[in-house]
């Protein structure tokens, strides 16, 4: 039972953050590829926050301003370049963020992390804590799905089909992403705020490539764009990802072996959805 | 000076990787993510054949090449063949893909132990009152002289006007009869071989470990980026650029009262670079100019 | 309905992917008595994943060919947590709750151990490092304990050598990781404390392999003695290569990281008289640690980073299992005779936990590569 509650808090704290980032680069076709990123800024932001005052609202407020910041300077970015250095900019932008975060030893500590985050009282036990953030999961779902069939998401869909013809029926490009990547900066910092409480450590080493594989991979498995898709998509993968430790795989080959599958099943996903993930634009 | 001749080393290495792939993303417009993986692999093999099987060195740098042009050929038609067609991002997915199964292969076959292909020290010589060894003057003439044969073969042999055509306007280059496909296969494998020498560069001058993958791809985009879409030459001139930047931030004080820049920034630089160039000049430095008439 | 397919596809591989049943209780005499481990097995720390796990599993192999515990043989579960908090959180998750593992020996990275810790603790199951070195961990909790000797112990062993050779100005490159910056922290104070000088203190990015700019600048200072302070044996031994190919003739220092063999083999010449700081007992003709040096390079090879963390790893499964046998497999009457043993002699030294579970009594020694290998050259006493 403990390891179900483990696992629905895993999932569960994937899915604000990945389905807006889907919004910005399923829907939008955005190349958005920095949003490990927003991540570091924010995690940052509330623990530092926390170990100084306390005050967990106070953390979040802070969280969520630096992580929209950030995210304003890609929404301008994305406005600015074309898709190619978009992607390559955003994932140098990552890389630089967690060197600072590295380097920066007097506010973070460098590469010892930071332990001992405390917990909100109402948080001291993991299966409390779960399923909060399982309803706060179902919730931004249904915000998700409300936002697939608003105008917003509408005016997202025609940017990404064609650009020109959007911005003559009088589609702000600036604007919409700004609204995307702000959405994304919200569902970003829920997520910081929660993972930092379960694991109570800040480690840098939690942000490198590696999880945002996990996020490419999800996405595209689960159809770029589609809010259910990519939530079933993140069940079946994370359920998958903690399943390959179940594996009867000699010790020694242990973690090199599950590293190759998991490429192998990210090879397979791409081959099954190599038509629907960037679709060839209507020209007439 | 011993600053300039330590850039033309780690210049050198990165023109290698950069040269090669600057053709592919210019024909092909694809990232090849798994490029730190192929380096490390031409390296390791070499490194197997040279000490582990005691393959004469230059024998085993022809095995070490060859690998890598047989790796290259595999990721082409299985990673990247089918799917740039659809669109150029899919290959970016596949190669992250193929550069996980890589990195798992290396752990599993080489571990995860420091390899040297050249054991020992080197013999070292003074030039100009800084210090460098014939091993790596050797591989900067090295790197020099296949640096030029690519120039050859692009700008005086009809291949090489077909692939200049290819990069300049792929449809226009069709319909002159020229066979695209074939041409990026051959472009992408002799990245694949330019990767494996840069591979055994490192094996030679510094060692092989099996982290050093993804840190490789991303200084090599850095270079590409900067040096414009397809440009050859843009390409190699800013790896040597950013190697330059990189041993200038690190061994010269620059900020106010002497200070220097802390170390652990050196790899940032090349990150900065791009992201500057991108800011201002999103097309490069040397970019060619697609005319479109 | 592809979807649907989907769903029924990865449950059928997932139901016959199951390895241990859960559930079933451990009370039957003859079930074998679980160890998990946890540690980096791919990504960057991979070398030390490796050679911890496989010191682990000399120990187990040693202990079943003896009978086992109590005539139970051990098994030992191995979890791979890529170095990072959430795996090794997941990892801690698995293991106690699915596999109904009896102790943990991990994580290996200081990150892995912080993160997995709270769960040991809530469950009351003794977690046991062998390499974590951040001194966050003596106040991780009260079943955390690790064998590695903490960093202060390193620092004064540094400073009391220094003072012997009177070497008064210290130049320290370290690598940007939580294994790295405790020594260099313990390192600055211990030389202020001395009267001596950090002449060159930088801090450069994991991984780096070029220095020669580093070390272009480091010729025109001028230093006593330079102090390798790298995460693994690649870098270190590039930092010395590099060094001495600029013709720099200054004595050199490693610590732990730079007492591998393999470095011998690769660097030669580049490593003749490097010191190392490390401790005794890890070489093939040394009475005590000798047969676990044989025994691992029969095995395995030579190790991926240092056989010293491989005896680290298999001196602390050595001691839970010592503990095992006197008191059984209930974690918090294993935690209490962890902190009221009184001295288990291991190939390291006598290991004893003070309050805080880090482990007291390991001494170190001064090693010197002559020739290629390894050899002691004086013991290094801690006052």
């Amino acid at each position: 039972m403990p390891f179900f509650i483990h696992i629905l808090f895993v999932i569960s704290n994937w899915i604000p953050s990945m389905l807006s980032h889907n919004v910005i680069f399923g829907k939008g076709k955005i190349f958005h590829f920095g949003p490990m990123g927003v991540a570091i800024i924010s995690s940052y932001g509330i623990v530092i926050t926390l170990k100084s005052t306390g005050s967990f609202a106070l953390a979040f407020l802070v969280g969520l301003v630096c992580a929209l910041l950030i995210s304003a300077v890609f929404a301008w970015l994305s406005v600015k370049l074309e898709p190619d250095a978009l992607g390559v900019i955003t994932l140098a932008m990552h890389i630089a963020i967690l060197n600072i975060a590295i380097n920066w030893t007097s506010l973070t500590r460098g590469a010892l992390g930071i332990p001992g985050v405390p917990r909100l009282s109402f948080f001291s036990s993991n299966t409390t804590l779960s399923i909060t953030m399982a309803v706060v999961a179902v919730l931004w779902i249904i915000f998700m799905l409300y936002l697939d069939r608003s105008s917003f998401g509408r005016q997202i869909s025609a940017l990404a089909e064609h650009e020109w013809y959007a911005k003559s029926i009088g589609i702000s490009k600036i604007k919409i992403n700004l609204i995307a990547f702000f959405i994304y900066a919200l569902g970003m910092t829920i997520v910081a705020f929660f993972s930092m409480q379960y694991l109570t450590i800040l480690h840098p080493n939690d942000f490198m490539f590696p999880a945002f594989i996990f996020y490419i991979t999800c996405e595209l498995a689960g159809k770029p764009g589609s809010v259910l898709g990519v939530t079933l998509a993140i069940v079946l993968l994370t359920i998958l990802k903690e399943g390959l430790r179940f594996m009867p795989i000699p010790t020694g080959l242990t973690g090199p072996l599950e590293l190759i599958i998991f490429g192998v099943i990210l090879f397979v996903a791409v081959w099954w959805r190599r038509d629907s993930v960037f679709p060839n634009t209507r020209s007439v | 000076m011993q600053l300039i001749f330590n850039a033309l080393i780690a210049g050198s290495l990165a023109a290698l990787i950069a040269g090669g792939l600057s053709l592919v993303y210019g024909t092909l417009g694809v990232f090849n993510m798994a490029l730190g993986q192929m380096v490390l692999f031409g390296g390791y093999i070499t490194w197997f054949l040279h000490i582990q099987m005691e393959i004469p060195l230059l024998m085993s740098i022809c095995g070490g090449a060859l690998f890598g042009a047989l790796l290259a050929w595999f990721t082409f038609e299985v990673f990247v063949n089918p799917f740039y067609k659809r669109h150029r991002f899919l290959p970016l997915v596949t190669t992250i893909a193929l550069s996980m199964i890589l990195d798992g292969l290396i752990l599993i076959i080489f571990k995860s132990s420091p390899k040297g292909i050249l054991q020992g020290l080197k013999n070292s010589v003074e030039i100009f009152g800084a210090i460098i060894s014939t091993e790596q003057i050797a591989l900067i003439a090295f790197t020099i002289l296949i640096l030029c044969s690519f120039a050859y073969v692009l700008h005086s042999t009809s291949i090489g006007r077909k692939i200049r055509a290819v990069v300049q306007h792929p449809q226009a280059a069709m319909s002159l009869g020229i066979r695209s496909p074939q041409l990026h296969r051959l472009i992408f494998i002799s990245s694949g071989v330019l990767a494996s020498f840069g591979g055994i560069f490192i094996g030679i001058d510094q060692n092989l470990s099996p982290v050093l993958g993804f840190p490789i791809t991303i200084k090599a985009y850095a270079a590409i980026i900067a040096g414009g879409r397809g440009h050859f030459w843009g390409a190699i001139i800013c790896a040597y650029l950013i190697a330059l930047i990189e041993q200038l931030v690190v061994g010269i004080p620059l900020l106010p009262g002497g200070n220097y820049i802390p170390a652990g920034y050196q790899h940032s630089v090349a990150l900065f670079f791009i992201i500057v160039f991108l800011i201002f000049k999103p097309t490069g430095l040397f970019c060619s100019r697609l005319r479109t008439a | 309905m592809n979807k649907l397919a989907t769903i029924a596809l990865f449950a059928i591989i997932l139901s016959s992917c199951t390895g241990e049943p859960a559930g079933e209780e451990g009370a039957d005499s003859t079930e074998p008595i679980k160890i998990g481990f946890i540690g980096p097995l791919t990504g960057d720390a991979a070398a030390f994943g490796s050679d911890a796990i496989n010191g682990a599993k000399i120990a187990v192999e040693e202990i079943n060919a003896e009978g086992g515990i109590n005539g139970r043989q051990i098994s030992i579960i191995a979890e791979d947590a890529r170095c990072t908090g959430g795996d090794a959180v997941s990892a801690a998750q698995k293991l106690i709750n699915i596999d109904k593992v009896d102790v943990i020996a991990g994580g290996q990275c200081s990150g892995e151990t912080l993160a997995a810790a709270p769960v040991a603790e809530a469950a009351q199951i003794v977690i046991m490092s062998a390499v974590s070195s951040s001194p966050d961990i003596t106040n991780a909790g009260d079943f955390v304990f690790r064998v590695y000797p903490s960093d202060a112990l390193k620092g004064a062993a540094l400073a009391n050598y220094f003072d012997s050779k009177g070497y008064t100005k210290i130049a320290m490159i370290s690598e940007n990781t939580d294994f790295c910056i405790g020594v260099q922290n313990v390192i600055s104070e211990s030389t202020a404390k001395s009267g001596g000088e950090m002449v060159f203190n930088e801090l450069v990015e994991p991984g780096t392999k070029d220095y020669r700019s580093l070390m272009t600048r480091l010729k025109d200072i001028d230093f006593d003695v330079f102090l390798v302070n790298s995460q693994s044996d690649s870098t270190g031994g590039a930092m010395v290569q590099q060094m001495r190919e600029l013709g720099m003739e200054n004595e050199i220092v490693g610590t732990d990281t730079l007492d591998s063999i393999t470095l011998g083999q690769v660097m030669g010449e580049a490593m003749e008289g490097v010191k190392v700081l490390s401790v005794p007992s890890l070489s093939a003709s040394d009475p005590k640690g000798g047969p676990f040096v044989q025994k691992f390079t029969e095995k395995y090879g030579n190790a991926q980073q240092s056989t010293f963390f491989a005896a680290l790893s298999y001196e602390s499964i050595r001691v839970l299992i010592d503990v095992m046998n006197k008191v059984g497999t209930d974690g918090p009457a294993m935690r209490d005779a962890l902190y009221g043993h009184t001295g288990y002699d291991s190939i390291v030294g006598t290991i004893t936990f003070d309050e805080f579970g880090d482990v007291e009594g390991i001494p170190y020694a001064l090693k010197e590569f002559q020739d290629g290998e390894l050899v002691e050259v004086e013991r290094i006493p801690l006052n």
